[in-house]
């Protein structure tokens, strides 16, 4: 079980990918509640074009470039989209596809990257440093001081944000301080991940499970754990199958929420039969 | 209109046996509200007191939910708005999100923190009145039941009961009584009874002329601005309506059509010319 695991690259993998679960997890059930899926995908997809610049301009590095590509890709979707009339995600779309193919083309003409570019898109096993664990660390830490005292906020405003606002909720404020925390836990996933398989732990595992929990203190344990147990067996796979980690962790997640949805489909029709029995 | 000036609490010179003029808890001068340049409320003054059951009646877009977010100070104002004491509001029912993973006390207990400050945890005390506050919105047996699986009739109750955890002064409900069944109305009307009893002011916006007129003792009719302001009397009349809902309404038997609509099967109101 624990073979793939004998060789200190995919122990550094290992370490990155459950430390960076307990974000992901944590985040991702708010990611879920708040209908920001397509938004933080869209995070991860414009972090692209960042990492070439990035890896072409060895001054900046992937982590800044990237961490600048998602700050300025959250900025400028945040100030269109209160137009109503292109609600919906159409500036999100609109902006990944910019981004998507500003990154294509920046990769092939201005940067002399080395680097493949399906290891910036689905991530790479080889690729994690000691730095990704210390940045993985704390992104953990900073979410795990911030979201308790951000419960309430989050929790109310998310529920009755018409009611929170005069209540004192503060919610532009939390808003913003979950996107943020959102960005730093997108941007230091790449590495293990990839630009295009991010939802993989951010939506995947609390999307799955959200059809298995009905209340939001089980619901966030039980996302973190999924994200864990994808973190292990979608590594282990990669190694085996000698596949990118962010399509194997990706794939892998798929697999549980189908098996979730048919769980808690039996569940409710079991549930029925009993009512009418 | 409303309570007389001087009207304002001094014990020392009542008399035994007599009631004590209630304290003025809302003064609203000269409010307007716009939206970029589009005037939502312009000149609203009003003054209500405590024990006063308030309804706000008017068209759609008249200005009514903005007329209690303007009060809440949860949308810019111009003009003088004076709550005193704390607030409680009940927003429509449209504007929760179903889905939340959460039950129906914990929706309650989302009520204490403006009071517990939000970064403290609810205490015993607080979960014990959570529990006593849906006993009293008749839904005891309902406190570990998710939000969502609950009835839209439930579900106000859980939005009313969760106000009542705010211990406000003043509460405004913007249609708590709108689509929900008849006994889910009886037992909100009989809280918002109870809140009075107790010298809290209530306001409540609604479309039913004909149980406002029942229910409440002052009338505030908006159509942008303040139509008109007083008791069923004063206010449902129908060159008085016509006024706000800007086309000709007629009252079948005039006024008291609407205050005995419950015994009759005829409805209230009806637009035309149908006298």
């Amino acid at each position: 079980m624990f073979a793939p695991f004998d060789v200190p690259y995919m122990q550094s993998a290992l370490f990155a990918g459950l430390l960076i679960a307990v974000p992901c997890g944590l985040l991702g059930v708010w990611v879920v509640l708040r209908g920001l899926a397509f938004f933080s995908h869209a995070v991860g997809v414009a972090t692209f074009p960042g990492v070439v610049i990035g890896l072409g301009v060895p001054a900046i590095g992937p982590f800044a470039g990237s961490l600048l590509a998602a700050g300025a890709f959250g900025a400028a979707v945040s100030s269109v989209e209160n137009d109503h009339r292109v609600r919906g995600g159409a500036v999100t779309g609109l902006a990944l596809a910019a981004a998507m193919a500003t990154g294509a083309v920046l990769l092939t003409t201005v940067a002399r990257v080395s680097t493949p570019v399906e290891t910036v898109l689905f991530g790479s096993l080889l690729g994690i440093s000691d730095t990704d664990i210390v940045r993985c660390a704390v992104v953990a830490a900073l979410t795990l001081a911030a979201l308790p005292l951000l419960w309430a906020r989050l929790s109310a405003s998310t529920f009755d944000r018409a009611w929170a606002a005069p209540a004192g909720a503060r919610p532009q404020r939390t808003d913003v301080l979950l996107l943020t925390l959102l960005g730093f836990t997108v941007v230091t996933a790449l590495p293990a991940v990839g630009s295009l398989m991010v939802s993989g732990l951010l939506v995947i595992p609390a999307a799955t499970a959200r059809l298995l929990c009905e209340r939001l203190a089980t619901l966030s344990v039980c996302a973190v754990a999924l994200c864990a147990a994808e973190v292990v067996i979608g590594l282990a796979a990669a190694r085996e199958l000698d596949v990118a980690p962010g399509a194997s962790i990706a794939a892998l997640g798929g697999v549980g929420f189908a098996l979730a949805a048919a769980v808690s489909a039996a569940r409710s029709g079991w549930a029925r039969r009993t009512v009418a029995a | 209109m409303g309570a007389p000036d001087g009207g304002r609490l001094s014990p020392s010179a009542q008399p035994t046996g007599r009631r004590v003029d209630p304290p003025t808890t809302l003064e609203v001068e000269r409010m307007s509200v716009s939206y970029g340049d589009r005037p939502a409320l312009e000149g609203v003054s009003f003054e209500l007191t405590g024990g006063t059951f308030a309804g706000v009646l008017g068209p759609n877009g008249a200005g009514k939910t903005t007329l209690l977010r303007a009060l809440l100070g949860a949308i810019p104002a111009i003009g003088r708005v004076a709550l005193h004491g704390r607030a409680a509001y009940v927003p429509q029912l449209t504007s929760v999100s179903e889905a939340f993973p959460v039950d129906a006390l914990g929706v309650v207990l989302m009520g204490r923190y403006p009071l517990l400050g939000w970064r403290r945890r609810p205490g015993r005390s607080d979960r014990r009145l959570a529990g006593e506050l849906l006993a009293e919105v008749g839904l005891a047996d309902r406190a570990r039941s998710p939000f969502g699986s609950l009835s839209g009739g439930q579900r106000q109750r859980v939005l009313m009961a969760r106000a009542l955890a705010q211990e406000g002064d003043v509460l405004l409900l913007d249609e708590p009584l709108t689509g929900i069944d008849a006994p889910s109305q009886q037992t909100i009307l009989g809280v918002i009874g109870a809140q009075r009893a107790q010298g809290r002011t209530v306001v409540m916006t609604t479309h039913d002329l004909a149980q406002a007129a029942r229910e409440c003792d002052r009338l505030l009719l908006l159509n942008r601005t303040l139509v008109a302001d007083g008791t069923a009397e004063e206010v449902l009349r129908s060159e008085v309506l016509g006024r706000a809902y800007e086309t000709e309404v007629v009252l079948l038997d005039g006024r008291a059509a609407l205050i005995d609509e419950g015994a009759h099967h005829h409805p209230p109101m009806r637009p035309g010319g149908l006298a």
